[in-house]
């Protein structure tokens, strides 16, 4: 070990700086150890068998071969765990199924064995004898009147709804002199980590709980396998390994999580249970599917007067986040712009497909690209620019929503205006216009779309905390213990980099702990853009506390007042910039007095933000976060294939704190959105997905990246770390939206339906698509 | 250890490996790894005829000057082969043998007229005999290579001078994708007319095809515009492609009138 260095090179301040990501070395060289990576001795390996059936009552299952074969030391299925309960948001499933399958990932038996060969081995001599039962492919098959029941107590296949208004839409409706109407098609995509999901369960003597797990959110599972194991929830410990990609997937608690911990139960031995790609790609969740029909309506100048919405949500065949995205939905379409008067109405059906959770934007894709089609198809009904009908609705400071959110900060007609004039968007979509005669097949467009998304945490839970505790050492060396959970987003070098700005000390002075619930304060988890903001805000609490302890004992031995002092460089230092006493060694000197309790703990929990109500009106997040993205592309008449040329976007994130991580989180979200544009399509078809693997579910590769433009609009948020705003989920949100924007630019076709596929745009140009039609359920 | 015929040759193992792992393929009782054999690598010009061993990979033949001078309409096909990391690992006999129909090699050599030489050695003597790659290719996966043989080179006899080829895929994406169409085609002037006219196409029938009318509607005509769309329609008449998840029929037809045409009025320099 050395001893830091005398003297620090510390620039003034590091808000702003471009900070590297302090896994960056370890992941790049291959160091990292994922959970992969983790063997425990005396482990099993589990495997799952899944249904082959998408719908079917399962008459008899015969492990007793499985059983038999070498190195096999449990086979389970569901009549080996009675006790077992219903799991995830809507608490409608099994982890092992009983008595009928439901869809194609269901998991019907487990294995655990000496090696993963043996037990895959043991699964192939599993025998289930089913009996075939209708499938509901679609929502209208599951509405239909007849359709079997997928669960009993939902006698119309319901799996939720929604219902929000805000104004008098007829009122609205009157006072309009354009009106509007589509109906868009949403598709299915799915998150595609590189970290497949996986889980290590192990039970100690005492049968208390170890679990190594990926989730994003470790406390809230504390609390759910506690109640499935009917055990005391301080009996369990979660460790996250590294993460290889979150996006949301990792929020909900899925099968073979408590699958590992009954396999770990009845062998007594630690059991890994890792996925495949393949068995990610069928068992892991989607984005939701949904089908939209949207009316909007304006006046002559261009005010909006009304937005009606109902949407129908493919649940799948269980309910987890992907159910509940109308609550994002809803303050799209009511808030991102000044829209008087409202109707939002979700239906979300039981089907036999794969079902939906979370995955970063949480609806807002999907809203987003409907609410943005009509702002440009109603400014041009109006004969308006889009950026002129966009300026004229768009939400500003200080504005409170019908739905009850404060837009305390709001750059929304910065990011316009800033986004407008950098990609110089009015000149070239004039251009493109008048070339759609052309002979020339290859077209270009340009379109617009803007967002809004929580950036100051979201409550959803009934708290939406996150605890610190901070150490310094004798050698000046800080320990930040937070809850806030790294998935990669590069939280924990944000939250380094906010301490030392506290305690004027450089990167290299800060270890962060942030993955054992046994050591680290609670938290409410990695989700909804929260972890800079309410995180952050918590290391920022203990820094505070630290700094006021030393220079309180600092101002002790001087004489002076502690406003006087401050931390820097590594000093503690004189309001003139002398350097008073080295930190290190002033605090060596208090480790030997009675004086030094350098352990700080701190909390945040987000103040001025109140649920919302039964009528879905509230301010859920403390700030909000702004954007507007134009995206640029040529598309191929002759072929369908649309390439993104060129992203220009400019984001209200309250204040830039880490420049390398901030541009890293965007340029990720917009490749992220353009696949959700262009390539991804997670082919479901009667309940199968025909292509679960990376040759045929394409995600976005280098040579299709787009040249970026990222301005910054710093608006300084009053209740942001520093100013900030959370940015996590913002920049995947308008691409899909914007893009469809500049299809109509490039050729004068609007396409209401996802992914912008070859083969999609292709038909829609040359008439050859079926475009979406409403069948509400 | 071929002459039993229970053999899986190892090569590049790009396709052998993930085929296996899917459970599309089985391994023999055998593997036999041929990577490391001299005699089948290797690429040479002998008396207008370009040998390419059959362990030559990807990288070889984009980083080979003859191929790129003399046999551009290979090179381009190579400079869309999947990724750099599989093409320093894939061979051109691996591609050839696997025999898809959307081998992204295996239509700029059928355009060339190239002959694959299949070596066996079945008493101690090494039998060689020469295939055209036509007569080569049965189907989906399927070769007439005998279970006792091994693809030891591909020849190509060198077109003649002037002759220009232009290689078309289309996929989702530029890079790591199997063709939904693809296109090899070639030609040569002649004063005002065509000669020499190679059309081959991939992913749209069992195997990649030659397009005979569509190259006789050309060959020795004047490259305008009538005869182009007569190309065209020929070439129609002649493929049969298949609706998959890559793509449907309809729009694998429609690609292949839209861009043969765009490839030819580059070959012809409309």
């Amino acid at each position: 070990m050395n001893e830091p260095a005398k003297t620090w090179s510390v620039p003034d301040s590091l808000i702003g700086k471009r900070i590297p990501k302090m896994d960056a070395p370890d992941k790049a060289s291959g160091r990292t150890r994922y959970i992969q990576d983790l063997e425990i001795p005396g482990a099993l390996h589990g495997k799952i068998l899944r249904s082959t059936r998408v719908h079917a009552r399962i008459l008899s299952i015969d492990t007793s071969a499985a059983k038999a074969l070498a190195g096999v030391h449990a086979v389970i299925t569901a009549a080996d765990v009675p006790w077992q309960r219903p799991i995830g948001v809507g608490r409608d499933h099994l982890p092992l199924k009983a008595d009928r399958v439901l869809s194609l990932r269901d998991e019907i038996a487990a294995v655990a064995a000496d090696s993963e060969a043996i037990a895959e081995a043991a699964l192939k001599l599993i025998r289930v004898v089913y009996e075939p039962l209708p499938v509901l492919a679609t929502t209208i098959a599951a509405s239909a009147p007849g359709a079997p029941r997928l669960h009993p107590d939902r006698p119309d296949n319901v799996a939720m709804t929604f219902d929000y208004a805000q104004g008098d839409l007829a009122q609205g409706e009157a006072e309009s002199d354009v009106v509007v109407e589509d109906v868009f098609r949403l598709h299915y995509v799915t998150h595609c980590c590189m970290g497949v999901s996986g889980v290590i369960a192990e039970f100690d003597p005492s049968g208390n709980l170890l679990l190594y797990s990926n989730t994003q959110v470790p406390f809230l599972h504390k609390r759910e396998f506690a109640e499935l194991l009917g055990i005391d929830p301080g009996r369990i410990r979660i460790i996250q390994p590294p993460i290889g990609g979150g996006f949301g997937s990792k929020l909900d608690i899925y099968p073979f999580e408590p699958i590992a911990i009954f396999l770990a139960g009845i062998t007594k031995r630690p059991v890994k249970l890792v996925f495949t790609r393949e068995e990610e790609f069928i068992a892991s969740p989607t984005r939701q599917p949904v089908l939209l029909k949207l009316r909007s309506g304006c006046r002559k100048d261009g005010t909006l007067t009304f937005r009606d919405v109902e949407t129908v949500h493919d649940n799948g065949a269980y309910t987890s986040w992907g159910a509940t995205t109308p609550f994002v939905m809803m303050q799209t379409i009511s808030s991102l712009y000044r829209v008087p008067h409202c109707k939002y109405r979700t239906v979300a059906v039981y089907t036999n497909n794969p079902y939906a959770g979370s995955f970063r934007g949480y609806g807002n894709l999907q809203a987003t690209f409907a609410v943005e089609a009509h702002m440009d198809k109603l400014a041009e009904a109006v004969g308006m620019d889009g950026l002129a009908f966009r300026l004229k609705n768009a939400q500003h400071p200080g504005e409170v929503t019908p739905q009850g959110m404060h837009f305390k900060s709001c750059g929304l007609k910065e990011c316009l205006t800033t986004a407008a004039q950098r990609s110089d968007f009015l000149r070239k979509q004039a251009e493109n216009r008048s070339r759609w005669n052309d002979p020339d097949p290859v077209k270009r467009g340009i379109g617009m779309a803007s967002m809004l998304h929580v950036g100051g945490g979201a409550k959803i839970y009934p708290s939406d905390g996150c605890g610190t505790i901070l150490k310094i050492d004798d050698f000046a060396h800080v320990t930040l213990i937070t809850g806030a959970s790294e998935i990669g987003q590069g939280s924990e070098t944000v939250l380094a980099q906010l301490v030392c700005e506290e305690l004027g000390l450089p990167m290299t002075a800060v270890t962060v702990v942030n993955n054992d619930t046994d050591i680290t304060p609670w938290d409410v988890g990695v989700h909804a853009s929260r972890t800079t903001f309410i995180a952050g805000n918590s290391a920022i609490g203990a820094a505070r506390k630290a700094k006021r302890k030393i220079l309180e004992a600092a101002a002790a031995k001087t004489g002076n007042r502690i406003d006087e002092l401050g931390l820097a460089g590594g000093f503690i230092t004189a309001s003139s910039g002398e350097k008073l006493f080295e930190l290190a060694k002033f605090l060596r000197s208090l480790h030997f007095s009675d004086k030094a309790d350098l352990v700080m703990t701190s909390f945040y929990y987000e103040p001025p933000s109140r649920h919302q109500d039964k009528q879905f009106k509230g301010d859920v997040s403390a700030a909000y976060a702004w954007a507007t993205q134009v995206c640029e592309i040529e598309l191929d008449t002759e072929t369908g294939i649309v390439r993104l040329l060129k992203v220009t976007g400019a984001h209200d994130v309250g204040r830039v704190l880490n420049r390398l991580g901030i541009e890293g989180q965007i340029e990720g979200g917009i490749v992220m959105g353009q696949g959700y544009a262009l390539t991804e399509d997670l082919r479901v078809e009667a309940g199968v997905i025909r292509n679960p693997n990376f040759r045929d579910y394409k995600l976005v590769t280098a040579p299709e990246i787009p040249e970026m433009d990222i301005s910054f609009i710093e608006t300084m948020d009053g209740e942001g770390p520093q100013g900030a705003k959370g940015v996590g989920e913002a920049p995947a949100i308008c691409i899909a939206a914007a893009v469809a924007n500049a299809i109509h630019n490039a050729t004068g076709t609007r396409i209401t339906a996802l992914p912008f596929a070859p083969e999609n745009v292709y038909r829609a140009l040359h008439g050859a698509s079926e475009p979406p039609v409403w069948n509400a359920a | 250890m071929l002459r039993a015929g229970d053999v899986t040759v190892l090569a590049g193992g790009t396709d052998l490996m993930p085929q296996t792992q899917a459970g599309r393929l089985r391994f023999r009782p055998v593997l036999m790894n041929v990577r490391r054999v001299p005699e089948l690598k290797g690429i040479a010009e002998d008396n207008g005829v370009v040998r390419i061993g059959a362990l030559v990979t990807i990288t070889e033949l984009l980083d080979s000057a003859l191929v790129r001078e003399r046999l551009n309409l290979l090179w381009q096909a190579c400079d869309h082969f999947a990724s750099d990391q599989i093409r320093n690992a894939a061979t051109i006999g691996g591609n050839l043998c696997n025999a898809s129909p959307a081998g992204d090699t295996l239509v700029p050599l059928l355009a060339l007229e190239a002959r694959v030489v299949l070596a066996a050695k079945p008493n101690g003597t090494l039998q060689i005999r020469r295939v055209p790659l036509a007569q080569f290719l049965l189907g989906p996966g399927r070769s007439c290579r005998g279970l006792t043989e091994l693809l030891a080179a591909v020849e190509v006899p060198l077109p003649g001078a002037g002759f220009v080829g232009e290689f078309y895929k289309h996929g989702t994406r530029p890079g790591l994708d199997i063709s939904t169409i693809s296109i090899a085609a070639g030609a040569r002037r002649d004063g005002a007319v065509l000669r020499d006219v190679r059309i081959a196409f991939g992913a749209v029938a069992p195997t990649v095809i030659r397009a005979p009318r569509a190259e006789a509607a050309l060959e020795g005509h004047r490259a305008d515009a009538a005869t182009l769309e007569a190309a065209v329609q020929a070439a129609l008449a002649e493929i049969h492609p298949i609706s998959d998840v890559r793509a449907s029929d309809w729009y694998r037809r429609e690609l292949i009138h839209n861009m043969l045409k765009r490839v030819l009025t580059h070959v012809c320099k409309l």
